[in-house]
This record gives structure tokens, sequence and C-alpha cells, in this order.
């Protein structure tokens, strides 16, 4: 998937209840901190159906994933 | 809902009237405790905002290790929280599997679209409320109807006898008001209905929450037929339940005349004054609506200190090592009001929080209902007090009958004029 956007993907923090749900869905962008709260693993990524599954499953829409390239917001979006 | 728990009798010789939630005694924020559940178990008492936070999230504080067979006895009377099969008592990818099938419909933006449907359920029965006159009695007209038309929608459960749904739920959250024969024949009746309900709904799939949790654990695999039952009826109690307890709390909280004489509590100045606000700015309901759900709790927490788990490894909180095996309570009502956290003094009621309350909890358990339980206390405020700006409570607090003997406690009736 060469052409596959690169992904940025965000947490606000102060949201983050620590669910663990987006570290489950996608364990290799979104991790929990030692804090207990949700902080991506890597700076861009291609991960697109887990990250948009984690973002979407989020109980309190702590977490953003845009293009990189053009800042669109990809998910949460439906 | 109609119940038969036991009500202290206000009046009655020997009776204390029991003081309304929002002036329960708090455990103070500090350092982790020991001490010793009902049960005789010791337990590890939490109560720092950040202790409280991390031990929610923490993967090696489970729910399901409270059950093992080596576990310590942590309940007298068991009731469905205890229920092993329940989300509630699941952790990691068994407890994520069950979450998932659900979760799509809990956030933020899916129950923002309930909002219109909800705002219209608020005005109506405030309408009829207004229309009964003065006084009136707003636990029936208000607060136990708005969730259960609310959950009742959602779950498409049209036509559901409310008395019977009163009497399973008052069983399944008995604490000392039924025996255990009692709770658990009541709890069998209500998962009948449960599964009765989910193999109707695989059969004749409609656009509902039940179908689509079943359609979803289908479609992994993996959830028993145990675990997709206690979850269908775990959302009708909690659906109903706890949002019910909260209002009805609030009332008395917001109605309550002498709360600025009350030393050492949550309080607002001008009560009246707050109560016109509530009602004229939305925006002023949400923010109270949160500080309520921070300060006032949902029950005098008789079979534990807070939310339990138990360790599955050494580790450390607060300073402390837990040991693995032992057993460690969450207090949130503490933790809400950890001067570290939130200013301490007077509350603000429409000061925006900060950091978020443990009100709904933390980590993999946070309350699936959470939007929608804010949403309905929300918008319920906001009307009432938007059409009854002078409403006061026609019963003083300390004539109030309360719901006892259950994990929560509410006004079983609250008489209020205007």
């Amino acid at each position: 998937m060469s052409d596959a956007p690169k992904l940025v993907v965000t947490v606000d923090r102060s949201r983050c209840i620590g669910s663990g749900l987006c570290a489950r869905t996608a364990p290799a962008d979104l991790a929990l901190a030692p804090d207990g709260r949700a902080t991506p693993t890597r700076p861009a990524t291609e991960g697109f159906a887990e990250l948009t599954e984690a973002a979407e499953m989020c109980p309190v829409e702590a977490i953003t994933v845009r293009d990189a390239a053009t800042g669109k917001l990809i998910a949460p979006a439906w | 809902m109609t119940t038969d728990a036991t009500t202290d009798a206000p009046g009655s010789p020997g009776a204390q009237p029991l003081v309304p939630l929002h002036c329960l005694p708090r455990a103070e924020a500090g350092p982790p405790r020991l001490a010793v559940l009902p049960t005789g178990t010791p337990v590890w008492v939490l109560t720092r905002h950040a202790d409280v936070r991390q031990a929610l999230a923490h993967p090696d504080l489970g729910r399901a290790p409270l059950y093992a067979p080596d576990a310590p006895p942590i309940t007298l009377t068991p009731n469905i929280l205890d229920d092993p099969s329940s989300i509630l008592n699941s952790d990691g990818p068994e407890h994520q599997a069950i979450r998932r099938t659900v979760q799509r419909a809990f956030t933020p933006r899916a129950i923002e679209r309930w909002r219109p449907w909800v705002d219209g359920v608020v005005r109506e029965l405030v309408g009829e409320l207004v229309g009964s006159g003065s006084p009136a009695e707003v636990v029936g007209a208000l607060t136990m109807p708005l969730p259960v038309r609310v959950i009742s929608r959602l779950m498409e459960l049209e036509g559901l006898d409310t008395e019977r749904l009163g009497r399973w739920s008052d069983h399944a959250l008995s604490t000392t008001a039924y025996s255990a024969e009692e709770i658990g024949a009541a709890i069998r009746e209500f998962g009948e209905f449960g599964q009765q309900l989910v193999q109707e709904r695989r059969k004749n799939p409609g656009e509902d929450l039940v179908s689509s949790l079943v359609q979803a654990a289908d479609q992994t695999g993996g959830m028993t037929e145990a675990q997709i039952t206690s979850l269908t009826i775990g959302l009708v109690i909690a659906g109903h339940e706890t949002t019910m307890t909260s209002f009805g709390n609030a009332l008395v909280y917001l109605l309550d005349p002498e709360r600025t004489d009350r030393p050492g509590r949550p309080e607002h100045p001008d009560r009246a004054g707050a109560w016109r606000r509530i009602g004229a700015d939305p925006a002023a309901a949400a923010a109270a609506t949160e500080q309520i759900l921070r300060t006032v709790p949902l029950g005098d927490r008789t079979t534990a200190p807070g939310s339990l788990r138990r360790a599955t490894a050494d580790l450390e909180i607060g300073g402390v090592t837990i040991p693995a095996g032992a057993v460690v309570a969450a207090d949130a009502v503490a933790a809400n009001a950890d001067p570290e956290v939130y200013p301490p003094g007077p509350l603000d009621l429409f000061a925006p929080l900060g950091t978020p309350s443990l009100t709904f909890g933390a980590g993999p358990h946070h309350c699936l209902g959470a939007w929608l339980a804010r949403m309905e206390l929300e918008l319920g405020l906001h009307h009432l007090a938007r059409a009854l700006p002078g409403l006061h409570l026609a019963t003083p607090v300390d004539r109030i009958e309360w719901r006892t003997g259950l994990v929560t406690r509410s006004p079983l009736r609250l008489e209020v004029a205007w």
C-alpha cells in the first residue's frame, strides 16, 4: 500500500480516560503510557483500517486521525 | 419505578432520617490505606484522583480475578453486579470483545444524534408535570419515566412492563433489601426475559441496540450466550436505574433550601438563582450537570468503599506496593473532591471541570452510557427549571422517603411545588 496516505494520529490527553480500546485495536500505532493515557507510538503511519476503528471506538472521542499531507480529518468521521 | 425495597419510615420511633446524598461524609483524598470490607476481606482504599485513575486503567488490576476460585469473599449477598458473565466482570481481550459490540452506539457523536428526540421526551414529560398543577411528585412524573423511555426506545422495548422492570431492577441491585433467594429468582426471571429478547432479535433483527449487539456478537463470535444475555439485561438496568438515581438526587441537591447551611458541604450561595440560571441557559445546565455528577454520589456505598479490583501481579500505586491477589477499592467519590485537582471550598456550580471527574470511572470499564446519562440529566434539569423557575421542595429534606437497601439510593417520591 505504498500509495496509501500517510496518517497522523493525535490523542487529546486531557480527554483520554485510558480505556485501552485504541491500544488493542491499533497496537502498532497507539499504546497506553505509564500514566494510563493513550499515546501515539510513531509520528506518521499507514494503518488506515485499524486507526479509523480506534478513533471511532474511543469512548470519549479523544483520538483524531488526519491525512499527513493535507491535514484532512480522516476519523472520526461518521 | 414502583418498589418493594425497604423504605425508611421518617417519623417512626427511633428512625434516623437519612441525609441527602450530597451531605454524605466522604473520605479525604490521601495515601492508599488498608481497610476491611464487610466480609472481613482486607482492601486497599485509593482516594487520590491520580491513584484512582491509575488503578482503574491498570492492566494488572482486574475485575475477573475478584471472582476467581481463590478470591477472598467480597460480598455478603451477591447481586447482578457479581455475575461472572457480565461485561463488568471480564477483563482484557474478552472484555474488549463484549464492549465492541455496543461501543459505537455510545460514543459522544452517536449519543448526540439522539438529542432532538430526548429533548422532545423531556419537554413532553415536563409539560405533563406542569399541567398536573402544584404540588406534584417529580420521581413518578419525570426522573423515573425519562430514562425508562429513552432506553426503551434505544432497545425497542416499547410495551415493556415498567412495574416488572422496576422489580427486577430493585432485586438485581439489592444489597440488603432482599434475601439471596429472592434476588436469585428475580435475576433468573430477568435473564429469561433477556434471553427471549436476544433470540427474537436474532430471528427478526431491527434497527435497535439489541439487534445490533446480537449481530456484532454473532459475526465476531467468541461471546457466550450467557454473556450476550447478561449484556442485554445489563443495558436495560444501567440505562435507567443510575440516571433516575442521579436525576432524583440532583433535584434534592438543587432544591434543598438548607443547602447553604450545611457546613463543609458542596454548596452554592444562591439556590434560587442557580436554579433559574439552569433554566435560562442550556450551557449553564451542561456545566451544572458535570459539577453535580462530580459532587453528588449515587449511593451510600455500604458494601465497599469504592469500585473493586484485584491485583494479578505485585504493583505500586501512590507509593504503596499492592501485592498480587490483594483487593483494591478505587474511591471515586473521594477522588472527585481531591483538592489537588478541584478547588476546595464552596462549589461553583457553573465552573468548567477542567479535569474530567471519575464519576463514570476510567480505564476499560469507563461507563458505556456516560454521554447518554449526561444528556438526559442536562436536558431534564434545563427544561424543568425553564418551565418552573420557582420550583421548590414541598417536603423537608429530612422527611424524604428513600429507596434503601440497594446499591444506589434515591428519593422514592419527591414532592415539589411552584
